[in-house]
């Protein structure tokens, strides 16, 4: 029923071939005065091309005695794709469906509905505003089945109310919640970060979100060391960082035109003085020259003490990659730990608890299991966070004394995070979930108990992501 | 009959003297030549053959032919290069020779003669036929039996596969006789089992191949379980556990070695127990307790065998409890139900593309050009 096309479009109106035969009539007029429909004969009077290929094509054939490997004439296939153009098709993301049928009872999420007990099992919509807040962060994931709906809209969680119960418990006592969401493939890790983005944006935080961590450590984008810094040396991604700096300008706007400077910033390529709203300082990162020091400098404005400034959520999706050896070589041609570069250490400092935001905030990193690397170090401190948080003395992991394969740094990192399991569903969130598939016109099925059972076990045991693709598979498009 | 000549010609052929040839003459070699050596070689006519294409057993002194032993032993003298020793030998044989009278003499040379004709064929080398296909009729000079018209069948027998089938039955019976008649008889020797005992602790595994020889016939496999071993204190016995290294299996917390290093089990055995002595000995000395180590189980794979969760087993209770939870689904459905609050997606759809057929589509409104 609700495909992103409508069935009416499926015929497409320029058919050349198979009105060749067709007269057409002298009276018809040859295009209308406004139409985008393409003109069916373009040249009436025109000789046709393809029966002098073939002509010619049947002469070589009978005169030659010897096999001609002639090149074939030149077909066109139109034009390549432009560079990129590729690339934007694959990450791109569409966030409704004109399609599927609005559902009558999804409310707009507002600033305390994530935090809200009440709201466990409900759905809820994402407004327009703080989509384009996501879009800007990069926050929705092509992989994600938003263009399958209305609106885009997420269910709120159990996990997802405690979770954001902790941030806002951090921000009253003027704490840092350094969190690593954990959990089985799509299980809704992702989703629970856009969660916690979406709380912070609608709570008037700055976000800092890094979509994909793999993006700083696969070597794909410039890097260079940072002059001044030895044992370590660090390096920064300028071309990373300018990328960055506009999503955090983008997404976080009003609140950054607001916000004053506190000192003045004379090294920047444009002069920033005292009491100049912090949007001038990002605008003076007009190029990759200069965007980490811009970067720095607005790191640390965020980050003075006693200028009153909002509390910071900075997330990272994909965490695994920045906990190996990253790509990059130093000017010896020694491997990098991803430690060493800079935005990483950036991000790992205040996932350590090093650094400490001045009116609290939270630093929320997602696992992945599909495309992660498998990093023993990460996996067993977070597993023996976990038996420590839920009181476990008997079977809890513990170091392989012969395995070679652990990383102290990583585990220096994690080792007072807080691990945040992002389960199964129970069957009452399932229910209402299903509810909002079938009045959005996706599951053609009577939803009672019996249907989100069935569809509850084969998604094994409330998986969500499995759920979806056992449910709306034929959907996705 | 035909091997015991043949090996009778080897035998022969062993104890027989090399001759000691002359060296042949270095011939001069032009630097730069076309022509193949062979055919340069002076002396050769157009029907000379190469002795290497048809082999014979080189004479001892080439084309001499010898009157008698005496001849040929004072030629042996004046012409070979013989040691000391063997010249003493020939000198003493040919005098008892000088000394022998003329009728033995004859009689002797008369009996050589004899032998040597008797021997004259074995002596022919086996030459292959030379349009033989694969050498087929070539005889076999090794094989006991004449092989010559064995397979025919001369109607007068069952055929091969009917022997063989009988073989078979009479191999049955007599493993059915040895069962009936022999294998009770063995219960006489039966032995009770008795479990070890506590101060039992060494599990031995001996190999026999049934008197047959085999190079593991000697093996003995030892297995104990340091847990057992009383005397030793707990830190002792985790010692034990490092000391043996690999042979130390964590699963099933067992030390298993083997030794096969000497000719008997009896000594391979004594060899463990000393060995297992002086890794108790090592054990119990406490200037090192290796506590400070970690067990070491890397050479060992933990299996991990899943099982079936205990809570998947169906009970009495269990099923109870998923009757309830099925009530109670129902119920929720009915109350639903009555209250028309069940969401049936295939109706939504339905009122749905009603709906959007209600919404008047836009249409053309002609508008006057410019």
């Amino acid at each position: 029923m609700s495909a992103t096309n409508c069935l009416r479009c499926l015929k497409r109106p320029s058919v050349a071939g198979a009105s060749r035969g067709v007269v057409v009539p002298i009276f018809a007029p040859r295009s209308a005065p406004f139409s985008t429909t393409a003109v069916q004969n373009a040249m009436p009077g025109k000789p046709q091309k393809s029966m002098e290929h073939q002509d010619r094509s049947i002469r070589v054939y009978r005169a030659g005695k010897r096999m001609k490997i002639r090149k074939k004439d030149n077909v066109d296939r139109g034009k390549p794709p432009a560079p990129g153009e590729r690339k934007a098709f694959r990450k791109k993301i569409v966030l409704s469906n004109d399609n599927a049928l609005p559902v009558p009872w999804v409310t707009q999420m507002e600033a305390g509905s994530l935090s809200d007990p009440k709201q466990i099992g409900k759905i809820v919509s994402l407004p327009p505003a703080l989509q384009d807040q996501l879009r800007a962060t990069e926050a929705f994931q092509p992989t994600q089945t938003w263009g399958l709906f209305r609106k885009p809209s997420t269910l709120v969680r159990q996990e997802s109310v405690d979770l954001m119960s902790k941030m806002e418990e951090a921000v009253e006592n003027k704490k840092t919640a350094r969190i690593v969401l954990t959990g089985e493939k799509i299980s809704g890790k992702s989703t629970m970060l856009l969660q916690a983005q979406s709380h912070a944006y609608l709570n008037n935080w700055i976000v800092i979100h890094f979509p994909d961590a793999q993006e700083l450590i696969n070597g794909s984008t410039e890097y260079a060391s940072i002059p001044g810094t030895e044992n370590p040396t660090l390096y920064m991604q300028q071309n990373y960082c300018l990328k960055l700096l506009q999503s955090i300008k983008k997404a976080n706007e009003k609140i950054l035109a607001k916000l004053l400077s506190v000192s003045s910033h004379s090294e920047l390529p444009q002069n920033i003085t005292v009491n100049q709203p912090l949007l001038s300082l990002i605008n003076a990162a007009k190029e990759a020259d200069g965007a980490w020091s811009v970067f720095q400098a607005l790191w640390n404005e965020l980050n003075a003490q006693g200028a009153n400034r909002p509390p910071i959520l900075l997330s990272m999706d994909n965490l695994p990659h920045i906990m190996k050896i990253s790509e990059y070589r130093s000017s010896a041609f020694e491997k990098i730990h991803a430690h060493d570069l800079a935005l990483v250490k950036l991000f790992t400092d205040a996932l350590s608890g090093n650094t400490r935001f001045p009116s609290g905030g939270a630093v929320i990193a997602a696992t992945n299991r599909n495309n992660g690397p498998k990093i023993p170090s990460m996996e067993l401190v977070l597993k023996q966070r976990l038996a420590e948080q839920n009181g476990e003395t008997e079977g809890v992991p513990v170091k392989d004394p012969y395995f070679k394969g652990y990383d102290d740094r990583v585990e220096k990192v994690l080792k007072s995070v807080e691990v945040v399991e992002v389960s199964k569903i129970g069957k009452r969130e399932a229910r209402s979930l299903m509810e909002y598939w079938a009045a959005s016109g996706l599951l053609r099925t009577t939803v009672d108990e019996q249907t989100v059972s069935e569809k509850w076990t084969l998604g094994g045991g409330g998986v969500l992501g499995e759920m979806e693709r056992a449910a709306l598979l034929t959907m996705k498009i | 009959m035909a091997s015991a000549a043949n090996s009778l010609r080897l035998c022969l052929r062993a104890s027989r003297q090399i001759s000691v040839r002359p060296a042949a003459s270095p011939f001069l070699r032009r630097a730069l030549t076309t022509t193949a050596a062979q055919c340069a070689r002076p002396g050769r006519k157009k029907g000379w053959k190469d002795p290497s294409d048809h082999f014979e057993f080189p004479e001892p002194y080439g084309d001499k032919v010898f009157n008698d032993l005496g001849e040929q032993l004072r030629y042996s003298l004046e012409n070979d290069e013989l040691t000391e020793a063997e010249r003493e030998t020939v000198q003493r044989a040919l005098s008892e020779w000088e000394n022998k009278p003329n009728e033995e003499k004859l009689e002797e040379q008369q009996i050589i003669k004899e032998i040597d004709k008797e021997f004259a064929p074995l002596r022919a080398p086996v030459r292959a036929r030379r349009n033989a296909f694969w050498n087929a009729e070539e005889q076999d000079t090794d094989l006991i039996t004449d092989e010559v018209g064995e397979d025919d069948f001369e109607e007068n027998d069952m055929m091969a596969m009917g022997h063989a089938k009988l073989e078979e039955h009479r191999e049955y019976r007599e493993y059915a006789r040895i069962a009936v008649w022999e294998m009770p008889l063995l219960s006489k020797f039966a032995k009770k089992f008795v479990p070890p005992k506590d101060n039992e602790v060494l599990r031995f595994r001996y190999t026999t191949y049934m008197g047959e020889f085999h190079p593991a016939d000697r093996k003995v496999v030892v297995e104990f379980a340091p847990r057992d071993l009383t005397e030793l204190t707990e830190v002792q016995q985790g010692k034990l556990c490092k000391l043996a290294g690999a042979r130390y299996n964590p699963e099933k917390q067992t030390i298993k070695m083997s030794c096969e290093k000497f000719e008997l089990p009896a000594q391979n055995k004594r060899w463990l127990g000393d060995t297992i002595a002086r890794l108790i000995t090592a054990a119990q000395d406490p200037t090192d307790t290796f506590e400070d180590i970690p067990l070491d189980t890397r050479h060992h794979k933990f299996k991990n065998i899943p099982k079936y969760p205990k809570e998947w087993y169906m009970s009495e209770q269990r099923k109870n409890e998923l009757l309830a939870q099925r009530e109670e689904s129902l119920k929720v459905d009915m109350k639903k139900r009555r209250a028309h609050d069940l969401i049936d997606g295939v109706k939504l759809i339905q009122q749905g593309v009603l709906s959007a057929v209600k919404e008047k589509e836009p249409t053309m409104v002609r508008v006057k050009a410019r």
